[in-house]
């Protein structure tokens, strides 16, 4: 074994180390507390993730939500960088667009979601959530990025009369990406946020929120626990995977 | 064709960089390449840069005359070295050439690069390569594809003199009718041309 994979063998060791620690920590303080609607440990919580795993309702939960939400967050990425592309090309576009995208950033959540409660219904509320959330922070990345690329490169560019798509693969690409993985890595997280919250609000039926919900009212905190740890695991599946084909497509060369 | 640069004037910030600069350029006759002159600061970049249509002169115009008809000059497609080398660092030598110039194949590029470079730094990110062999790729790629006219800021940056030689070579080589505009201190080995002095 090299002294290279040695560093991440026991760097890996060190990561578990540290979990299993803090798991023994919530377990200890659970046990201390000893009320199992105020906190529950890890194993409850273990227990009652595996009982809903087996139900058909948790896995179409899964299903509707993550739906919604991957939906939302690709229309809101792909609005995002249309928009900044716009904004890049023409100035007057961006100064148009410059309140439209601070109040988006600016407004609560919440205040969007029943405004939209009142307009649209709650069935594809965590859609239109996702997408609102996601777009300003593809906005501000790409438009970052745009503007951060070598002028004089696009001067060379412009001289040799480069064609366009090898201009956005060879000269805006390289610049940009580096601001679209953080956007994307960021809006994932807040797209699933601002997801489930909306759902936890507008409760619609069959959703990972209105799951979230229910445990709430019925004081079950194990299922509270156990619905947040699938939300946080979905979403950490979801940002993987993005990242993945992100960087196998756009991040080469 | 007559490419007429008539009264050229630049102005930065009230500093005027150029006044009043005319020159023609005959590109059947024999005096057709121009070496621009003059101290650092005095303007030849921004004259070579309005020359590649990068910039437009705040007073007067180029005028390409060809046979009866005139036009203005910015349409002119022209094979630029820059100051800086402006190339696409994380990409190879044979890329850089090729990737830029829609019509140069990397076969093409591969050839013409290996007149002016050894093989190892062709396929090499041209970021690994030094400042000479870097200007090298930059003027080929400058070279190679159709254009009106060549022009070349300090161009020989970083190249020793049997290097310097060489790239001279290749240059008048492959330049054919274009005419060349060059902006260089040194005039070491250039062939004879027809002077522009800025002062």
């Amino acid at each position: 074994m090299t002294d290279f994979m040695k560093k991440i063998k026991s760097a890996e060791y060190k990561s578990i180390f540290i979990v299993l620690i803090w798991l023994f920590v919530w377990q200890l303080i659970s046990v201390t507390v000893h009320n199992k609607v105020l906190l529950v440990g890890p194993v409850e919580t273990v227990g009652a993730l595996s009982k809903m795993f087996l139900t058909e309702e948790y896995r179409s939960s899964i299903a509707f939500s993550l739906m919604r939400i991957i939906g939302g967050f690709f229309l809101g990425s792909i609005l995002g960088i249309l928009l900044a592309w716009a904004s890049y090309r023409v100035k007057m576009i961006e100064d148009f667009l410059e309140p439209a995208i601070l109040v988006l950033k600016a407004v609560p959540v919440a205040s969007f979601v029943i405004l939209l409660l009142i307009w649209a219904g709650n069935k594809i509320l965590a859609f239109y959530i996702s997408m609102l959330v996601v777009l300003p922070v593809l906005y501000l990345n790409t438009l970052g990025g745009l503007k951060a690329t070598d002028v004089k490169l696009l001067e060379m560019a412009e001289v040799f009369r480069m064609p366009s798509l090898r201009r956005i693969r060879y000269i805006y690409m390289p610049s940009v990406y580096p601001y679209l993985r953080t956007g994307l890595q960021m809006a994932l997280g807040m797209a699933w946020k601002s997801g489930v919250a909306a759902e936890v609000i507008g409760q619609p039926l069959g959703s990972m929120g209105n799951g979230l919900y229910q445990a709430k009212i019925y004081l079950e905190t194990a299922e509270l626990f156990a619905w947040t740890i699938s939300i946080i695991f979905v979403s950490f599946l979801m940002e993987k995977a993005v990242l993945i084909v992100m960087d196998k497509t756009l991040g080469r060369g | 064709m007559l490419i007429f640069f008539k009264d050229i004037t630049k102005i930065y910030d009230k500093n005027q960089v150029l006044k009043n600069i005319s020159f023609e350029i005959d590109t059947n006759a024999d005096n057709k390449d121009i070496l621009l002159r003059g101290p650092s600061g005095i303007g030849k970049t921004t004259l070579l840069r309005i020359a590649a249509g990068l910039e437009r002169p705040d007073e007067g115009n180029i005028e390409i005359t060809m046979g009866e008809a005139a036009h203005g000059g910015y349409g002119l497609r022209a094979g630029m070295v820059f100051q800086e080398n402006r190339l696409l660092e994380h990409l190879s030598a044979v890329d850089n050439v090729s990737c830029v110039n829609a019509s140069v194949s990397r076969q093409r590029a591969r050839a013409e690069l290996l007149e002016v470079l050894p093989e190892e730094a062709l396929d090499k990110p041209v970021r690994e390569l030094s400042g000479g062999m870097k200007r090298r790729v930059a003027i080929v790629r400058a070279i190679l594809p159709p254009s009106d006219l060549l022009i070349m800021d300090e161009p020989f940056t970083g190249l020793d003199a049997e290097t310097r030689e060489k790239v001279i070579r290749y240059i008048m080589d492959r330049k054919g009718k274009r005419p060349l505009i060059l902006a260089s201190h040194d005039v070491e080995g250039l062939p004879p041309m027809r002077e522009l002095i800025l002062k």
